[in-house]
């Protein structure tokens, strides 16, 4: 009962101190080990807290955390819930395996734990996927949600994941969207072919440059 | 090449370039200048000329050298071929390769390598002109260029050198000292002062080595305030040009405030704020701050604030 009133608490009111934008440098002296709880940035070392980085010292009061919001660019790393963007570079029976070019909203700096990532089947769509052959296709350009950094399991079920850019398995030139045909949403078009493909598509779909 | 000159400190104490035998040269530092790199910076030594850049952390190429616990430091000292008054003959020689591999030792280290493994932190050194104590300034550069990469790291490296020339011991020595002088030693230290490289060329006695070391620290200790100060001002002067209320600020808030509202003789900070907030600031982050402020708020009060009430009063007779 109490614990519970306590993460109430914790949970209401995110209590930031506003003068706790202090201005550090790696290596600066922003706390002692009795006062805070260690958080992002930061390293002890003979009972003081120190900031790893150049940023501005933040501490949380309510749960006693001292952490440092970085003011430089820091090396990207994915996390879980990030949206990244990649290629298809394999498929299996059951798997898509993706090479991830980018985090969306962390720049372009390469990737520090970047390592191949896999959309299971069963984590392409909310619906039934007979064959992962009908969703993606190799070297089509994603969309996806991390949902696991240790596998590097990705998630593409959701209206604005899924493909981006797909091309013809035929003739390998760049798909279209189809505009305006009830009966072929969700397929994509072969400008050169006629060949007609199906996808799980991304609300953020772009065909060729007009 | 200039000969060896009769006497290297005058009757005033003095040296050849005119400096205290305790006195580093004049620094200047440029951070971020480069576009491509993580992280950059330019730094001018005395006559010394040095670009730094950082790449990184980044794959591993060849794959044999990745770590799989932690992330390797490579550091690479190169010297442009123009940097010296003889020209010099490109690419890698013993010289080099030394410097290279004890500057990295003294950053490995600083740096939480073990944040990211099977990763490479490359940092390239190129000495644009040389002047004597170059390894130092690309210390000093490199540590900035870390910093502004955003890699985690224990503190900044300081460099400075101490040689002996005329009997006497001298701080941060120029190209004619370490020519002709009798010793020259390097050395580098972190911010809360651990020596992270340490050598030597020519004869020091014990007595000389230990009055150097100090004298060596000293002069570390002044590099690092510079760096601090141009880290400081970089990452401000940015924020301000990106968003228009730098919420960085708030240092300066908090000092003047405090510099307005209190006895001006009493420090007030220390008293005040701090452990309000539970926060302990760096100590001499505070010492360094707030006696500017203090300066200047009150030379405002004393020189605008009359001048324009007079104004004023002027204006208001005439009309």
């Amino acid at each position: 009962m109490k614990d519970k009133d306590m993460d109430d608490t914790l949970k209401s009111e995110e209590s930031v101190l506003p003068e706790s934008h202090i201005f550090v440098l790696p290596g600066d002296i922003i706390g002692t080990v009795e006062e805070f709880i260690l958080g992002n940035n930061t390293f002890k070392h003979g009972g003081n807290v120190y900031s790893t980085t150049t940023g501005e010292v933040n501490i949380n009061k309510k749960n006693h955390v001292i952490s440092v919001i970085p003011k430089v660019g820091i090396p990207p790393m994915i996390e879980n819930g990030d949206i990244v963007i990649g290629r298809v570079s394999d498929l299996k029976n059951a798997i898509a395996l993706v090479e991830i070019a980018l985090i969306e909203g962390k720049g372009e700096r390469e990737i520090v734990n970047n390592q191949q990532a896999a959309i299971h089947i069963s984590n392409v769509k909310d619906k039934y996927v007979k064959d992962i052959y009908y969703e993606f296709s190799q070297f089509d350009i994603i969309k996806a949600k991390v949902i696991d950094t240790k596998l590097m399991r990705l998630s593409t079920s959701g209206s604005n994941l899924g493909v981006i850019k797909a091309y013809c398995r035929k003739c390998h030139v760049i798909l279209t969207k189809p505009s305006g045909n009830e009966n072929k949403r969700d397929k994509l078009f072969c400008p050169v072919c006629g060949n007609y493909e199906s996808r799980k598509l991304s609300s953020e779909y772009s065909g060729p440059a007009a | 090449m200039s000969e060896k000159p009769e006497k290297f400190i005058d009757e005033n104490g003095l040296r050849l370039d005119g400096r205290k035998i305790d006195q580093i040269r004049d620094i200047k530092i440029e951070i971020g200048i480069l576009n491509r790199a993580d992280g950059s910076c330019y730094l001018e030594f005395g006559n010394n000329k040095i670009m730094a850049a950082v790449y990184g952390p980044r794959e591993v190429h060849p794959r044999h050298q990745q770590k799989a616990t932690k992330a390797i430091v490579r550091y690479k000292y190169n010297m442009a071929s123009f940097s010296v008054e003889d020209r010099k003959r490109p690419g890698p020689d013993r010289r080099s390769i030394e410097v290279s591999k004890v500057s990295r030792e003294a950053f490995e280290k600083e740096i939480f390598t073990e944040l990211y493994p099977k990763s490479a932190i490359d940092i390239f050194i190129e000495i644009l002109q040389a002047d004597a104590g170059t390894r130092t300034a690309a210390i000093n550069a490199a540590s900035l260029a870390l910093a502004d990469a955003g890699i985690p790291m224990r503190g900044l490296i300081s460099s400075c050198a101490v040689g002996k020339v005329d009997d006497t011991l001298i701080l941060d020595l120029n190209k004619d000292e370490d020519n002709y002088g009798q010793a020259d030693m390097p050395i580098a230290m972190s911010t809360d002062g651990k020596i992270t490289l340490l050598q030597m060329d020519g004869h020091l006695t014990q007595e000389e080595f230990k009055k150097g070391l100090e004298m060596a620290q000293q002069g570390c200790r002044e590099i690092y305030e510079l760096q601090r100060k141009a880290l400081i001002d970089h990452y401000n002067n940015t924020q301000k040009e990106i968003i228009q209320d730098a919420p960085v600020e708030s240092v300066k808030d908090i000092s003047t405030e405090s510099a307005t509202e209190e006895d001006p003789i009493e420090d007030p900070v220390i008293s005040d704020d701090v452990p309000d907030n539970g926060n302990t600031v760096n100590d001499d982050e505070i010492k360094e701050d707030i006696p500017d402020e203090k300066e200047e708020v009150i030379l405002d009060e004393d020189e605008d604030n009359p001048a324009i009430v007079s104004d004023e009063t002027e204006d208001d007779t005439l009309e």
